[in-house]
Order: structure tokens, then sequence, then C-alpha cells
């Protein structure tokens, strides 16, 4: 076996091989010609996601391909190496007025466009765009035997074959390694204007339907709070010079009916808002973070299960939502791992009953030590374990997320050779 | 429930025969057997039973379909879904609903309509095509350039799987955890799975509607127009070209209002808040005119934006004004090469001495190229068809797609290996594996088999309704 030893950026569990790929011919060489587990990681920011993988065999490093492939400004797309970090994409393509439309909070961290892809993540602004899997036109992947796999090209509009992009978003490197990406563009909006609000989860909620059902078009709608009698609303609009101030406007104006006091923020006051709700999406360290997704009228309800069970828990707990599309982040702080335990226990319990799912993402290590690390399976989860026995049937990417579901005891990495 | 009535099972030579192809009528083949569920559950027990028996199946909605993917399986079953009509859920709140597989495109925003929702994709044969085949082909329409496609709009599906269960993917919101399952079963063409209950996501009707036709002598005119809305930031809801042949072919059918002396048209549609829509209209009539527009029509009036839609609508059935037959090709190219893709097809027209028409979706890039030939002259459809397949692989050879929204189906399969390699299909066909290992869930589309790759595919010719005039083709 070759070794290839790559000086890494991050403390690793003991002695792993870490392998830092240029492009696709290194990475299908590095996985052809190692065996065991590997674990694929780019700037490292979401690890701890739906379930952290334990003393891999193989570290595939994606953060030496981080070149733009091509940039075609006049066609709104781009393809990258799927380690480049996103925040670098948007530099480029910034230069013409021209984003990717996603503005996730690890970007701050230098997330890279293939860890984004793979964990499923999105920004606020998922509201008006969509996540990665409304922004991605091609991927080209690399599977655990070596085989590469491309699928989608370089056109918006496009049926032929099937779309494996959607099938690695939110995989979290358990079925194939992501190798490129060709997304489209959107045009910067000239005018972003942020209306906050002081609100209680009850009201948030009303005003979240009202604006949904009115001509707004809101791009971001965010609620954040500490209980459910306190927090605040936070609307962005973005449009022409002359239409987001409108929309704000009439964004101010659909909160007063629902008797919220809005006022629109500065461009300085709403940088350092998004910030803080950035900064509370992601957590800190020793607490626990779990993702809840649900319905957008559920918003009052998850906030009082928030709370309620961390009282009951004795820890302090936090929401932040998407509130327009039910995507909620749920924080636990203070208190023991067990009393985090209880509490994220208590919230899948919810989850389950309400048809929400639930994944966990921060956490103290020693919270894994008491808790499954991922709650009840969806009804799909045999169509999940069908795929990874096709794609990577020796198991060897990513062994531990998913906890059971993805079939054989993923807790565990599996030796080399992965049982072949 | 354990079995089908009768009056649920045809299996008569005469009434079979009625679905022997869809909308793509130049393939047909006879099914053995079809059959007509109510419910997931009857779907279930036809899927058992062929997937005990390894009897293929084919799964079918209004038949509109273009590239021949829900042609039977001869010894096959066609599963109809057009009895599955209910609307099962409307959720106001949310803003999503749940329906069968058989409810129209069209018929889901009507429910809604009082409530100012919609459902976005908008292919243009709504007005009967189901959603549950809206969901095989991953549908768009003439919206799409600005709203996405069927992908977009779909949060949850219950589904029957090719062994017979049924199941559920996605949560009924946005996002839920783990690999997007419904997203790879949405474009699948019907061989992964049978979607028998899907709840869509609707969306607010827009405030302002603006429309317009701007004429050019000149299509690449027309397409620096096009390039000259998008750089400046606009994302039209529709971004709509015809040639002087389609155009030509539009007046006489429809009388819509088209310029006949124009060499293109460009019918540009906005929508969204009042403020942004006025301030991007303005835009647009500037870009336009700027790019050299001889003439710009504002189709002010519902009464108006009606008619040019009707023109543009009428495109593919109103080629039988110009010529006897045609083949209607699906091919997308990124937007900036349109101009080079029109003048290379009009060289291989010229050299074919045929005449293709032109009718597409500028904005996104997604061609429409009309094939024109007499089935009467000796030699025509030959050449009239490999002009066409050329057409779309031509495509792929300028960095777009062998197709944008008909779907690949029994039609294209041959031409998928200009596309992706021999290993991106192996790796495709690993999802195929994983969910249909006997793969009796619609066989013989999208990927090229021996058998299928020998065979050729005939003329096009409309749809009973499209002659009707029931439904459009976009």
């Amino acid at each position: 076996m070759r070794r290839v030893v790559v000086p890494s950026t991050q403390a690793h569990d003991r002695g792993d091989r870490v392998v830092r790929p240029a492009g696709l011919a290194e990475t299908v060489d590095a996985v052809r010609t190692s065996a065991g587990s590997v674990l694929v990681r780019g700037a490292g920011t979401k690890q701890d996601w739906g379930g952290r993988v334990r003393d891999p065999e193989l570290v595939l490093d994606t953060t030496g391909m981080d070149q733009v492939l091509t940039h075609n400004p006049a066609d709104m797309t781009v393809s990258v190496q799927a380690g480049i970090p996103l925040r670098r994409l948007q530099e480029g393509v910034g230069a013409h007025g021209q984003w990717v439309a996603l503005d996730p909070a690890s970007a701050r961290d230098g997330a890279t466009v293939g860890g984004l892809l793979a964990a499923g993540d999105s920004g606020p602004s998922r509201q008006r765009y969509g996540g990665l899997r409304d922004l991605v036109i091609g991927v080209t992947l690399v599977l655990a035997d070596g085989s590469v796999g491309r699928s989608g090209g370089h056109v918006i509009k496009n049926v032929a074959g099937y779309d494996l992009a959607k099938l690695v978003h939110g995989s979290l490197g358990s079925l194939a390694v992501i190798g490129e990406v060709v997304l489209r563009l959107h045009p910067i909006a000239p005018s972003l204007i942020t209306v906050q609000a002081p609100a209680e989860a009850r009201a948030a909620t009303a005003a979240v339907l009202a604006l949904a059902a009115g001509p707004c078009e809101p791009s971001r709608v965010a609620w954040a709070g500490g209980s459910a009698e306190e927090g605040r609303l936070m609307v962005a609009v973005e449009g022409t010079a002359a239409g987001a101030p409108a929309a704000a406007e009439r964004v101010r104006s659909t909160l007063a009916d629902a008797r919220l006091d809005a006022e629109a923020l500065s461009p300085e006051q709403a940088a350092r808002a998004w910030s803080a709700h950035d900064a509370d999406r992601n957590g800190t360290e020793g607490e626990t973070v779990l993702a809840v997704n649900g319905l957008p009228s559920e918003l009052a309800t998850v906030a009082e299960k928030v709370h309620h069970n961390a009282d009951q828990a004795g820890v302090s707990g936090a929401l932040v939502s998407w509130a327009g599309v039910g995507m909620h982040v749920v924080r636990f702080g203070g208190g023991e791992p067990d009393q985090h335990v209880r509490a994220v226990r208590a919230m899948r319990q919810y989850a389950d009953r309400a048809g929400c799912s639930t994944m966990l993402r921060r956490r103290p290590r020693q919270v894994d030590d008491l808790l499954e690390v991922m709650g009840t399976p969806p009804p799909s989860v045999g169509m999940l374990r069908a795929l990874k026995n096709q794609f990577d049937p020796e198991h060897r990417l990513a062994p531990g997320r998913f906890g059971g579901w993805l079939g054989r005891d993923g807790t565990q990495p599996h030796g080399s050779g992965g049982g072949s | 429930m354990d079995r089908l009535r009768p009056d649920q099972v045809i299996d008569d030579k005469t009434s079979l025969r009625t679905y022997e192809c869809d909308g793509l009528t130049g393939y047909r083949v006879v099914p053995a057997l079809v059959v007509l569920p109510e419910s997931t559950e009857e779907v279930a027990l036809a899927v058992r039973l062929c997937a005990g028996q390894g009897v293929p199946y084919v799964a079918r909605g209004a038949g509109t379909g273009l590239s021949g993917g829900a042609l039977p399986v001869a010894d096959g079953i066609v599963i109809c879904l057009a009895r599955m009509r209910a609307v099962l859920e409307v959720d106001v709140a949310n803003q999503r609903m749940t329906v069968q597989p058989g409810v129209t495109n069209a018929e889901i925003s009507k429910v809604v309509a009082q409530h100012r929702l919609y459902f976005a994709p908008d292919p243009s044969s709504q007005s009967v095509c189901t959603i549950g085949g809206n969901i095989a082909e991953n549908s768009g329409g003439a919206h799409c350039l600005k709203y996405g496609f069927t992908t977009q709009h779909v949060y949850a599906m219950t589904v029957v799987l090719p062994d017979g269960s049924v199941v559920e993917v996605g949560g009924g919101f946005a996002e839920g955890v783990g690999p997007d399952l419904r997203g790879v079963i949405i474009g699948s063409e019907g061989t992964l799975a049978i979607a028998t209950a899907v709840t869509v996501r609707l969306l607010r009707t827009p405030e302002a509607v603006r429309t317009l036709v701007a004429d050019f002598d000149s299509a690449d005119k027309a397409g620096e127009a096009v390039s000259a809305i998008i750089a400046a930031g606009i994302v039209p809801a529709a971004a709509e070209m015809l040639d002087a042949l389609s155009i030509q072919a539009c007046e006489a059918a429809v009388g819509a209002g088209f310029s006949t002396d124009a060499a293109a048209a460009l019918l540009v549609e906005l929508d969204g808040p009042e403020a942004d829509c006025e301030d991007g209209y303005t835009q647009v009539q500037r870009r336009c005119r700027e790019a050299g527009a001889t003439h710009v029509r504002l189709a002010d009036t519902p009464h108006e934006r009606a008619r040019v839609w009707a023109g543009r609508k009428a495109a593919f059935a109103a080629m039988g004004r110009i010529s006897p037959d045609y083949f209607v090709q699906d091919g997308v190219v990124p937007r900036t090469r349109l101009g080079e893709m029109l003048r290379r097809m009009q060289q291989m027209a010229e050299d074919a001495g045929l005449r293709v028409a032109n009718v597409f979706h500028a904005g996104d890039g997604n061609l429409h190229p009309l094939v024109l030939y007499s089935a009467a002259a000796p030699g025509e459809a030959e050449r009239g068809e490999q002009l066409s397949t050329a057409i779309a692989e031509l495509c792929v050879e300028m960095g777009g797609s062998i197709t944008g929204e008909h779907g690949v189906g029994t039609d294209k399969a041959c031409s998928m290996p200009s596309m992706f390699s021999e290993e991106d299909l192996r790796v495709m066909l690993r999802v195929r594996t994983a969910l249909d290992p006997d793969g009796i869930s619609n066989p013989g589309k999208i990927f090229p088999t021996p058998r299928l790759c020998g065979e050729k595919p005939g003329p096009y010719r409309p749809h009973a309704l499209e002659t009707a005039g029931v439904i459009e083709r976009v």
C-alpha cells in the first residue's frame, strides 16, 4: 500500500493516513490503492453531523481540489473542484455581479462546496433560492471502488439520466466522494434590506404565515429566541433600488398587522444581526445542537417544546429557525452531557409524533457515549440501505454516519478490506 | 384487498390499443394487460404480482410524454393511474397540497386559486398531463427559467417500489434528513418507483405580470437581447423565441398577432412584486431596443397576454400548416451558444435538403427544433430523422444536453452515450439496481440496450388531444 502523508491542518485521531489529492485522477488513485474506512474531509466544519467517523484508515482531504474549472459569466454557470471554499468561489463570481445563491453559516469558517453538498447545508436565503439540491446542475462522483460517475451537465435545464447530485445531497460522505460540482449562479440583487421585530413565538408564527400568503417574496425569514415568550423575527427582502425599500415597507406593514413593531435595519446593523444569526445556528463548544425540520405553521410549538424540554432536563434551550421553510436549529447548553441527552431524546419524541425529521450536529464528545446518534429511521431507510450496498458495498465510506440507518453496525469502522 | 375488480382490468385487443403509445406516436407496442388501480394499495398489489412473476410494467398518466417514456412492453402490463384523481389534502397555511398521481397539473392550481396559490411547473400539456407524469419527467414548462422544475416543487411522495413495497420519501416539508431520495426519483422516468400520493409545494401567485413581444430582423439579435437582459441581473419568468418559420406557422394557425415579416420574435415575461416588475419591464424594453428590436409589442391586458401565449404554445401543432410531417426535437445548449447553434442547424438542414423551424426557451438555451419533411417524398423521413438526432447530439458537443424537458425515454436512449461515458451510465445503473434489481419497472427506457438501439423511431404525429386542440406543445 502506498503511504502518502501530508501534514494535516487539523488535529486528528491518532495517525490517520491523510491524502490530499489535487484532482479526480488522484482521488481515484487514493481510493483504489487503499483499503478500509475512508473519511472525506473538506474544511472539517461539519464532521460531527449525523455521527462521527472514528479512526478512519484514510482521510481524503479535499482542500487540494480547490480550483474553479470553468466560469462563463454570461451563461451564469460555474464548475468547480469540490474542495473549493464557498467563500472564495463567491469572491470570484461576485466580481461579475453573481453569486451561488447559498449563504451557510459555515462559509465563514471556510466550508467547501463539496462539503456543503454532502451535508445538505444551506443558509437563511434558502427561503428564496432553495438549497444546493436546487443549485447544483452537475456532479462528478468517485465511488469507493474508484469508479467515476458524472451526472447532469453544464446547462440549467437538463433531464438526461439520473440525478446523482440529489443522491449525495445530505449523504454526509457515505455514498461517494464528490469530486467536481457544476452550479447555477444568480445575479446579486442591487439591494437587500432587513426588517426586524421583537416577537414571541406565537406572534412570529402568525406573521410568518401572513408573509407567505402575501406578495412580498422575502428572501430570508428567521426567528430566534431563548424561549417561546421572547425572541425576534428578521425578514430580509431583496430587489431593485426602488423595489427593495417598497418590499421592506410592505413587510413592516404585514408585521404591524400581526401586532409586531418592526423596523428596517441599517446595512451595518443588518450585517451584525445576520452574523449573530449565523453564530446562533452554529452553536458554541459545549452545546448540543439538533436540527429539526418541519412545517412553518409549527414554529411556536417547536419553540415551546424546546423551552419545556430544556427546563425538564435542567439545561438552557434556544431555537433559531428559518421560519418560512420550517428548518430549525435547537441548542441545549449548560448542565452535564446526560442532561443534554435527556433534552435531545425529548425533542426526538416530539419530532416522531409531529412528523419532523432531526439530525444531531455539534455536541460534547461525551454525549455520543450516551445517545444513539440518529433518531427513529425514516420509512425510506430500506432504500437508503439498498443504495448504500450498491454504491459502497464494502461500507468503506464514512462508517458511523447515520448510525445504524445504513445497515451493518455503522458505529464502528470496519477492518482493512472492509469485508472483501 | 387482494384483487382488482373486472372493470379495473383491460385485456381485449381493441381497448389495449389505446395504450400502445404515448405522445411520441412513432413507437407503438400493445401491452398484454392494462390495470386501472384506484389506490396506493391497488398499485402495490399490481406491482407485487408483477414482481412475483418477473413481469415488466410501465406506469402511465395521461400519456402526453414526447419521448416514448410510457411506451408499453409487449407481454408486460401498463399500470394506468388515470383513475387516481383525488385531492387528498390542502394545507393553505403551509402552502402545500397532497394529491393522487392522476390529478392534472392544471387541476392543482385550479383547486387552490381561491387562496391565491398555484403550482409553478407549467408544461404546455398542463390541462391534461398528470402530476405523476410530471414527477417521472421532472417537467418544467415555459416559466421554469425563474421557478425551476417539478423537483423544486415536490415535498414528499408515497411511492410503490419495484418489489411492491410502499414507502414515503421526503418529509412533507422543505427538506428531510439524509440523501435526497425524492430528488433521485423525480425525473427517473418511471424506472425507479411509481408515485401514488404527492405532496406539492404551492407558490403565492405573483402580484404583477408583464409580457412583451419584441421583433428582430435576425435570431442572433434576439439572442443578444436575451443575454443583455440576463446580464442586467433580470431573471425573466419566461423568455421564448420563435424563428421566421415558426412565426408563420403560428400565425396561420392561431393569428396571435406576431409580425410575419420578422426573422425572430422574442416573448419576455416578468412577474413578481409590482415595483420590481415595473422596473424590470422598463429595462427589458430598453435592452430589446438596444439589441435592435424592430418593434416591441406590450401585451398589457390579460386578453393580450393570453393571445400571445396561445400563439407561442400553438407552435408544435401549427407546423401542420407549413409541413405535412415533422419531428419534434428537444435539446439544450448554453444560452450564449444559441446563435452559433442556430447557424449550424441551418447549415445541417440545407445539407439535408430539409427545413428546420425553431421555437425555444431562449432564457435557458432549451431548443425545440422542428424538422419538417414529407413522408410522401422518398427518403425524406429517414433524412429528417437523422437530422433530428444529429441536432440533439450537436447540443452535447456544444456543452449542452440531449433533452431539456421531454426526457430520454425510448426515443433518446441510444443518444445517451453521446452525453455520458459507459462508466457514467454504469454508476447511474447502480441506482436502478438498488431499487429495481430485476429491471421490471419501465424497462428499455433511458439506458441504451443493443436491442433498443437497433430500432428506428417514427415521425412526430400530433397526439389525438393535440389535434383536437385540447393540449398544446411547447
